[in-house]
C-alpha cells in the first residue's frame, strides 16, 4: 500500500487514500480505548502508535497536495476532498483527545 | 440477485464506490443491488442484504455488526484496503461475491 506513487493516482483515488488512512487510524484509536478498558494496556499503547502511523500517512498525502497547490499547480476541488479532509482533521482531534484521556487514566490508576 | 450493502461513517465515500461497483457489474452483464448507508443505518439495512462491506473507518464495529448479521446468516467484512484506497469497484465486488459464497 505504501509503495503507491501518488502521481499515478486520479484525484478521486487520492481522496480515497486520505480517507483510508484516516479511517484505519480512527478504528485503531477506538480500539485502543476498548483494549485499555479491558486492561490490555500494552495493546492499547500499540494501537495508538499504529494509529499515529496511519495518520502520518494521511497527513503526508495532504501535505503533498498543499505543496502542489502552493507551487501554482491546481488541485481539483471536490466535495469528496472536503469529506476526506474532514476525516483527517476529526481523526487527528480524536487521537489527541484519546492520548490525553489515556494519560489521565494511567495517572489515576483507572 | 445479489444484494450488497456498503456502510461507512457518513455513507459518502462508499456511495462513490457503489457507482464504481455498479459500473463493473454492468460491464460483466450481471445483476446486483448495491447501496450505501451511514454507520447508524447499517444495522437496520442489513436485513435486506446478502452481504455487508464496511469502510475502514468503522472496522472497529465489525464484531458488533457481525453479531447482528448472524441473525440474517450473512457476513460482514471490512472493504479490502487496496480496493478501497483505489476506489476499485471490480475488486470490491469480487470481495463481496466471495464473502457470499463462504
Amino acid at each position: 500500500m505504501e509503495n503507491i506513487d501518488l502521481d499515478t493516482l486520479t484525484a478521486e483515488q487520492i481522496n480515497f487514500m486520505l480517507i483510508l488512512h484516516s479511517g484505519n487510524a480512527r478504528s485503531k484509536i477506538i480500539q485502543a480505548l476498548r483494549e485499555y478498558r479491558e486492561g490490555n494496556v500494552e495493546e492499547s499503547d500499540n494501537l495508538l502508535i499504529q494509529a499515529e502511523e496511519d495518520l502520518k500517512a494521511s497527513h503526508e498525502i495532504h501535505f503533498k497536495m498543499i505543496q502542489k497547490e502552493a507551487s501554482g499547480e491546481r488541485v481539483e476541488f471536490a466535495l469528496l476532498l472536503m469529506h476526506a479532509e474532514d476525516h483527517l482533521m476529526s481523526t487527528l482531534t480524536m487521537k489527541e483527545l484519546v492520548r490525553e484521556l489515556l494519560d489521565i487514566f494511567k495517572q489515576k490508576n483507572l | 440477485m445479489k444484494r450488497i450493502l456498503l456502510a461507512c461513517s457518513a455513507g459518502m465515500s462508499t456511495s462513490l464506490l457503489v457507482t464504481k461497483m455498479e459500473q463493473h457489474v454492468a460491464s460483466i452483464n450481471e445483476d446486483a443491488k448495491i447501496w450505501a448507508v451511514g454507520q447508524d443505518q447499517a444495522r437496520k439495512e442489513m436485513a435486506n442484504a446478502d452481504v455487508v462491506l464496511i469502510g475502514p473507518q468503522m472496522s472497529f464495529l465489525k464484531g458488533d455488526l457481525q453479531k447482528e448479521a448472524n441473525k440474517y446468516g450473512i457476513k460482514v467484512d471490512v472493504i479490502d484496503m487496496m480496493a478501497y484506497g483505489l476506489a476499485d469497484g471490480k475488486k470490491a465486488y469480487e470481495q463481496a461475491v466471495k464473502l457470499m459464497g463462504e
